[in-house]
C-alpha cells in the first residue's frame, strides 16, 4: 500500500495563510521562567567566591536556595504553561488525525482517568494517619499481651529518641509517663505520614503489584531496614523488640494504606490500571488534569 | 473614518512592546529556539574576543624577536584563544545549532527539559563570562595573577601554586567547572529528546542524520566531560586543600593530569567536528537534489567514530614516553579512526556524484570543508606515527594539523549551518554576493595561514613559543600566515555585516528556501513558538519530499 507524508499541507505556505476553514487550536507550551538563570548565576557566584570574597559565595547560595524553590514551585505539584493558538486548517487537523489513527480511550473515559490521576497529598496523609491507627493497634496488642501495659510499646518508640530509656527496666515502660506518649506520638505520626505519602504517590504507577509491594513487600523491608538499623545503633533498644509483631504492625500498616489510597484514587480498577504508564505515574500534567483537579475539590 | 473607528482599530493591534519587556522575554525564555540564538550569539561575542586574541598573537609572531606582546601576555592570550575556542566558542555554538533544529527536525515542540535546557545556557554563559572576569579579578582584589596563562590544556606543574600564584589557575579551572555541568545538561537534554519525543512515524531509522550525530555527540559529551569534571576538582584540591594529586614532589603524578586532560581533549575533538558531519549530512544532499547515499553506513560510520574516539587519546601524549605496547596501541587505534571517517568522506562525494549540484554559499563551504578535512585527516594520520610524533608533535606542525580541524573543517561547516539555516532562524536570505565573497576570502586567507604553518613546523619551529631569533628562517613564512590571519578578520567581518545587513533587508525567505526535505522546511521561517500547529506524521527519511512528490514518495525506495 501507498503511504503519502501526512504533513500540514499548507504549512509550507506559512501556518497562517488565509483559509476558509481555518480554525484554531490551543496550544500548551511550558511558561517562561527566570529560575533556570537565576540558579545558574547564583551557582557561578557560588563557586566564584572561592577567588574572590566569601560574601559573593553567600550572596551565591541565597541566589541558588531561591531558585530552587521557585524552579519546584514551577513544576510542582503540576507544571506551569502558557497556553498559545494556533491556526490550524481543517485540511491539517483531518491529516493528522487519519494519520494518528487507532485505538485512543473515549474522551468520557480519559477525562474521567484524569480524575482519577488527581493525586492528593490530603490522600497520602490520611493513608499515613490510618495505616499510623492501626499499626499502634498491633502495637498496644503486643504490650496488653506482653507487658499487661498499654504504654509500652509507645514508650519503646520514644527511647529511640531517648538514649537513656534504652537500659530501662520493663515496669519503667510499663508505666505511663507524658514525655514518652508525646514523643512516641511524634515520632509516629511523622514517620507514618511521610510513608503514607510515599504510599500515595508510588501505589498508582504499578497498581497490579500493589498489594504485594505495599501490603508485605515494604513492611518486610522496613523491618529488615529498622533491624539492622537498631543492631548497629541501639542494639539495647534492638533486643527489647519482637521482631514477629514488629511484623505484624508493618503489614497492618502497608495493608491499611494501601486500601485508604485506593479508596481515594482507585487505582485498584481496570480503567485506572489500563492508563499509560505516564499518566499512572503521575508525569502527564496539563490544563485538563488541573481543572479535573478542581472539580474534585469543589 | 470616526473617532471610534479609530478607536477600535487602535485597541485591536497588539501593544507595543517595550525594550525591558524583550529583555525580559530572553531573560526567561524556555523556548528551545530562543536558547539555541542565545547559545549561538554567546559563541559569536566569544569567536571575536578569541579571533581577536589569535591576531595580537599573530602580530607578535610576525617578525624575529618582536616585543609587541610580553612572554607573559603571549601566555595569557594563547591560553585564552584556545579555552575560549574550544569551552566558548565551539562547545556552545554546535549545541546552539543542535537546540535550535533538533526539535524542528523531529516534528517537536521543544526539549523534553525545557527549564533545564535554560539553566544550562545560562550556567555556561556565567562560565565564560567567569573566565574573562579573571583579567580584572584576577590581580583586582588579591594582586596576583591576571588572565590564565597555562595554556588550554594546563599542563602539571604549571598549573600548581608555586608556578601559578594568585587565582588565575583558579579562574579557568571553575570557569570550564561550569561550562561543563552545562555541557551535560544539553547533552542529557538532547538525547531524552530525540529518543522519545520523536514525532509519529519517525523512527530511528527514519530520523535525520543530523539527529544522529547529536545522539553521539551527547554521549560522548558525557563520557568525556566526567573525567575532566575530576581532574578539576582534583586541582581545585591541589590548590586550594594542600592535596597533591598532580604534585610530582609530593608523591603525585604529572602524567595523571596528562592522561585525564586527554582522555577529555581528544573525543572532544569529536564532541565539536561530529556536528560539523551532521550539518555536511544536511547541506550536500539537498544542494546535490539527491538523498544522502548510504545512511545505515553514514550512522554506523558516527557511532563507530564516537567509540574508537574514546580510545586513542594518548596519542597526545606520544612525546611523553608511553613504552612500545602503549605506543603501538594508540598508533594503531588512531590509524582506525580513519575507516569510518573516510567511509563518511566517500559517501559525501557518491552523495555529490551524478547530482544536480548547486554552487549556493553553503555548499560551497561544504566543498571546502570535504577538501580540507581530508587534508588535515591525512596529517593527523602522519602524526599517529609515535616516530614521526616524536619530531613533530611539539613543533608548528601539529597547531597547523589541528587548526586544518577546527577551522578548516569544524568552522567551516559552521559557516555553511549559517548560510543554510539563518533564512529559517530569522526569515530572510543572507546575501550570497556577500556570502560568496566571504568563502572566497576566507578560503585565501586560511590557506595562506595554515598551509603555510606546516613549514616552520617541519623546520623545527616549536609551538607556544611567544618569539624566535631571526636566525632561524621561520620570519617570512610566519610574516605570510599573519597577512593570512587578517585575511580571514576581514572576511569574518564580511559575514557579521552580511548577517546584520540581511536581517534588516534581506530577501524574504519564506518556509523553504533551498526546496529541502527535513521537517524544519514545513513549518513558516521563523518558527511560530509551538513550532506545528499539528504534530506533523513522517513516512520516511524526506517526509518534504513525499509531500512535493506523491506520485514517488521515498516510501518506495526505503
Amino acid at each position: 500500500m501507498q503511504e503519502h507524508a501526512s504533513l500540514p499541507r499548507d504549512a509550507a505556505k506559512n501556518a497562517a495563510a488565509p483559509h476558509g476553514e481555518t480554525g484554531i487550536e490551543s496550544i500548551h507550551l511550558p511558561s517562561p521562567t527566570v529560575w533556570p538563570m537565576v540558579l545558574a548565576l547564583g551557582v557561578t557566584l557560588l563557586v566564584a567566591g572561592l577567588i574572590t570574597n566569601a560574601a559573593i559565595s553567600l550572596l551565591g547560595a541565597v541566589f541558588a536556595v531561591a531558585a530552587s524553590v521557585g524552579w519546584f514551585r514551577n513544576v510542582l505539584p503540576h507544571e506551569r504553561h502558557e497556553e498559545v493558538h494556533a491556526p490550524v486548517s481543517a485540511a491539517e487537523r483531518a491529516a493528522a488525525v487519519a494519520a494518528s489513527a487507532g485505538p485512543r480511550p473515549a474522551p468520557a473515559a480519559a477525562a474521567h482517568g484524569q480524575r482519577r490521576l488527581t493525586y492528593s497529598f490530603l490522600s497520602g496523609i490520611e493513608a499515613g494517619a490510618a495505616g499510623g491507627a492501626a499499626m499502634a493497634l498491633v502495637a498496644t496488642a503486643f504490650g496488653m499481651v506482653r507487658f499487661h501495659s498499654l504504654w509500652y510499646a509507645i514508650n519503646l518508640m520514644a527511647a529511640s529518641s531517648f538514649l537513656s530509656w534504652s537500659n530501662a527496666s520493663d515496669a519503667f515502660l510499663s508505666g505511663f509517663h507524658l514525655q514518652g506518649l508525646l514523643a512516641g506520638l511524634l515520632i509516629h505520626m511523622l514517620i507514618s505520614v511521610l510513608v503514607g505519602l510515599l504510599y500515595a504517590a508510588t501505589m498508582p504507577i504499578f497498581p497490579r503489584l500493589s498489594l504485594v509491594a505495599g501490603g508485605i513487600l515494604g513492611p518486610l523491608v522496613w523491618t529488615g531496614l529498622a533491624f539492622s538499623l537498631t543492631k548497629s545503633v541501639a542494639p539495647l533498644l534492638g533486643a527489647r523488640v519482637d521482631w514477629l509483631w514488629f511484623i505484624v504492625s508493618q503489614i497492618a500498616f502497608g495493608l491499611t494504606a494501601v486500601w485508604i489510597v485506593n479508596l481515594r484514587i482507585r487505582f485498584l480498577s481496570a480503567e485506572f490500571q489500563s492508563l499509560p504508564f505516564d499518566q499512572r505515574a503521575g508525569l502527564h500534567s496539563n490544563e485538563a488534569q488541573r481543572s479535573a483537579a478542581s472539580e474534585v475539590r469543589q | 473614518m470616526n473617532s471610534t473607528g479609530t478607536a477600535v482599530l487602535a485597541s485591536a493591534q497588539p501593544p507595543r512592546k517595550l525594550w525591558l519587556d524583550h529583555v525580559q522575554e530572553w531573560l526567561t525564555t524556555v523556548d528551545h529556539k530562543r536558547i539555541g540564538l542565545m547559545y549561538i550569539g554567546y559563541a559569536l561575542i566569544f569567536l571575536v574576543v578569541a579571533g581577536v586574541e589569535a591576531l595580537l598573537m599573530r602580530i607578535q609572531l610576525s617578525a624575529p624577536d618582536n616585543h609587541f606582546l610580553s612572554p607573559e601576555v603571549f601566555n595569557c592570550m594563547f591560553t585564552m584563544h584556545g579555552t575560549t575556542m574550544v569551552f566558548f566558542v565551539g562547545m556552545p555554538i554546535l549545541f546552539g545549532f543542535g537546540n535550535y533544529l533538533v526539535p524542528l527536525m523531529i516534528g517537536a515542540r521543544d526539549m523534553a527539559f525545557p527549564r533545564l535546557n535554560a539553566f544550562s545556557f545560562w550556567i555556561s554563559a556565567f562560565g565564560g563570562l567567569l573566565l574573562y572576569f579573571s583579567f580584572l579579578g584576577g590581580s583586582g582584589l588579591y594582586g596576583a595573577g591576571s588572565a590564565p596563562d597555562v595554556g588550554w590544556f594546563a599542563y602539571a606543574p604549571l598549573t600548581a601554586k608555586l608556578f601559578s600564584p594568585g587565582h588565575s589557575t583558579d579562574y579557568w579551572t571553575l570557569s570550564i567547572l561550569l561550562s561543563g555541568i552545562g555541557s551535560v545538561g544539553t547533552a542529557l537534554n538532547l538525547i531524552v529528546t530525540i529518543f522519545t519525543m520523536r514525532c509519529k512515524g519517525m523512527t530511528m531509522t527514519r530520523l535525520p542524520l543530523l539527529c544522529w550525530l547529536y545522539v553521539v555527540t551527547s554521549w560522548l559529551t558525557f563520557l568525556a566531560l566526567g573525567p575532566l569534571t575530576a581532574a578539576q576538582i582534583m586541582l581545585c584540591l591541589d590548590r586550594f586543600a594542600g592535596s597533591h594529586f598532580f604534585d610530582v614532589q609530593a608523591g603525585g603524578s604529572a602524567v595523571l593530569w596528562m592522561h585525564f586532560f586527554w582522555i577529555f581533549g581528544h573525543p572532544e575533538v569529536y564532541i565539536l567536528v561530529l556536528p560539523a558531519f551532521a550539518f555536511a549530512n544536511e547541506i550536500i544532499p539537498v544542494f546535490s537534489r539527491k538523498p544522502i547515499f548510504g545512511y545505515p553506513a553514514m550512522v554506523a560510520a558516527s557511532v563507530l567514530i564516537g567509540f574508537i574516539s574514546l580510545g586513542v587519546w594518548a596519542h597526545h601524549m606520544f612525546t611523553v614516553g608511553l613504552g612500545p605496547e602503549g605506543n603501538a596501541f594508540f598508533t594503531l587505534a588512531t590509524m582506525i579512526v580513519s575507516v569510518p571517517t573516510g567511509i563518511k568522506i566517500f559517501n559525501w562525494l557518491a552523495t555529490i556524484w551524478g547530482g544536480k549540484i548547486r554552487f549556493a554559499t553553503p555548499m560551497l563551504f561544504s566543498i571546502g570543508f570535504l577538501f580540507q578535512f581530508l587534508i588535515a585527516g591525512l596529517t593527523g594520520i602522519m602524526l599517529s606515527v609515535a616516530p614521526f610524533d616524536w619530531q613533530l608533535g611539539n613543533s608548528y606542525f601539529v597547531v597547523a594539523h589541528f587548526h586544518y580541524v577546527l577551522v578548516g573543517a569544524i568552522l567551516y561547516m559552521i559557516f555553511a549551518a549559517f548560510y543554510y539555516w539563518y533564512p529559517k532562524m530569522f526569515g530572510r536570505m543572507l546575501s550570497e554576493k556577500l556570502g560568496k565573497w566571504h568563502f572566497w576570502l576566507f578560503t585565501f586567507g586560511f590557506h595562506l595561514t595554515f598551509d603555510t604553518m606546516h613549514i616552520p613546523g617541519l623546520l623545527g619551529m616549536p609551538r607556544r613559543v611567544f618569539t624566535y631569533p631571526a636566525d632561524r628562517g621561520w620570519a617570512m613564512l610566519n610574516q605570510i600566515e599573519t597577512v593570512g590571519g587578517f585575511i580571514q578578520a576581514i572576511a569574518l567581518l564580511l559575514f557579521v555585516w552580511n548577517m546584520i545587513q540581511s536581517y534588516r533587508t534581506g530577501k524574504e525567505a519564506g518556509p523553504d528556501p533551498w526546496d529541502a526535505w527535513t521537517l524544519e522546511w514545513a513549518t513558516s521561517s521563523p518558527p511560530p513558538h509551538y513550532n506545528f500547529a499539528v504534530d506533523p506524521v513522517v513516512h520516511s527519511r524526506r517526509p518534504l519530499w513525499d509531500r512535493k512528490h506523491p506520485e514517488s514518495p521515498d516510501t518506495h525506495y526505503e
